[in-house]
């Protein structure tokens, strides 16, 4: 590209963005796709824009992935896999390799069991319940309408959508319990303990909450999942729930 | 009682979903980062890989799907879509590399021959060679461009922070905000010319 290409004024410049953003009116986007087809200078203009903001945009999320990254402790991901994810390899061996993967499988199954009691992971498994979220109701109140349409995510799973109506709403009310505590168990629910407990943490520092039970439950099974054990035994003895009590007492025998 | 239209409740939501990611929302990519992550290691460490394969062929997938998300190559029709199709992508990849030159020297056909890659209507990467050429220079560029111009530009076209954030962030007004904008573009432009002919 010559130095003429290469010179794009701020004019022309924030005419090829809102081009390439789509924000120009529909007469100037007619406008402008005339001039294109017969000015090719303009054209190659265009094209340099378009990789460039294309380029922005896939190495800023490049630089993103290893913040996220850093939140998937690998260790503990070891150990999350299941049992059906193993057996679910196995068709990709051949013949003769999936009677040595059965016979490792029975022996890591028993291992497992023997030492059944104090495995954390287990524990979880067996004391985590999805909180079932709230009654949805039908609401002419544009907040409560928005908190109730992400419930209705929550309750089908679908914790990723749920999660950012919630926290769209939780930009004005940083403090509010019950959205906290939603935000929190779909964190759970949705594998990401490190989350969860940075906001069911918010809930206990209202003093008022009506979720306070449920929160020193939900911190203590995901510092179980975390293997922070003294955590969760410490959020458990706050939680008047028989579950908590029935946990803390297996981790305590 | 009012009758529940499934159909275009289900689009709606897969609507917002996408336009979550094609807004960068933060949480929502971070949550399908983290979500997926565990399988694609999973595959990749039982078939011949390492971590850092597992790591690298992933976010490779990642960017591919949000590519194909963004350029409305790929439509969700709901999360466990966009799963599914980044765990193929990934899975495609893997394969691609197991059954490259290099690393076949290193391993039996055999082993390859056992894992079988999925069709996929769309292809992760249907540009043509050059312009993917000029998008990892401009890529390069954008990597080491100086810190004030990368933070704002990254504030406006990946955030998507309107100028009026980024001028109230900045403690400026808007006008100074586009002019340093433009500037840090053509600075932008200029640096990966200048690596076009390095």
């Amino acid at each position: 590209m010559n130095a003429e290409k290469q010179n794009i004024t701020q004019e022309e410049f924030e005419l090829i963005e809102r081009y390439l953003l789509n924000t120009m009116s529909e007469t100037e986007f007619i406008s402008f796709n005339e001039t294109l087809k017969t000015d090719s200078l303009l054209k190659e203009k265009v094209e340099n824009c378009r990789i460039t903001l294309q380029a922005i945009e896939e190495q800023s999320l490049i630089e993103k992935f290893d913040t996220f990254h850093q939140e998937i402790t690998l260790e503990n991901n070891s150990k999350i896999i299941s049992l059906s994810d193993n057996v679910k390899q196995v068709k990709w061996y051949k013949k003769y390799t999936v009677a040595a993967s059965i016979i490792l499988l029975l022996g890591l199954s028993g291992i497992w069991y023997l030492s059944s009691t104090q495995n954390p992971k287990q524990l979880y498994n067996k004391y985590f319940n999805v909180d079932p979220g709230l009654p949805t109701i039908m609401s002419d109140n544009t907040s409560h309408f928005k908190f109730y349409d992400a419930m209705v995510n929550y309750k089908q799973g679908e914790y990723i959508i749920a999660i950012s109506k919630w926290e769209a709403l939780l930009k004005n009310k940083p403090q509010n319990d019950t959205l906290n505590y939603f935000i929190g168990v779909a964190h759970l629910a949705n594998k990401n303990e490190d989350a969860a407990i940075k906001f069911l943490d918010n809930v206990i520092l209202n003093s008022n909450t009506t979720f306070k039970n449920e929160a020193y439950h939900y911190l203590g099974l995901a510092y179980l999942k975390t293997n922070n054990i003294e955590l969760a035994k410490k959020n458990l003895t706050f939680s008047t729930i028989d579950n908590s009590k029935a946990l803390l007492s297996e981790l305590n025998d | 009682m009012q009758k529940v239209d499934f159909k275009s409740n289900l689009t709606q939501k897969s609507a917002q979903l996408v336009a979550a990611i094609k807004a960068n929302d933060e949480m929502v990519l971070k949550s399908l980062y983290i979500t997926n992550y565990q399988k694609i290691e999973f595959l990749v460490l039982k078939n011949n890989g390492t971590k850092e394969h597992a790591k690298d062929i992933y976010q490779d997938a990642f960017l591919a799907v949000w590519r194909n998300i963004k350029d409305n190559k790929f439509e969700p029709k709901n999360e466990s879509s966009i799963n599914g199709y980044l765990y193929t992508i990934a899975k495609n990849k893997w394969m691609d590399f197991l059954r490259s030159k290099n690393y076949k020297k290193t391993i039996l056909n055999n082993d390859i021959a056992t894992l079988k890659s999925d069709n996929l209507h769309i292809h992760p990467s249907t540009q043509d060679h050059e312009f993917e050429l000029k998008l990892n220079q401009a890529m390069k560029a954008f990597e080491s461009l100086g810190e004030p111009c990368k933070s704002l530009l990254k504030s406006f076209y990946f955030d998507k922070k309107s100028m009026k954030t980024i001028a109230n962030e900045l403690q400026i007004d808007a006008a100074s905000v586009k002019n340093k904008k433009y500037r840090c573009m053509q600075k932008l432009r200029l640096l990966a010319q200048n690596l076009n002919k390095t």
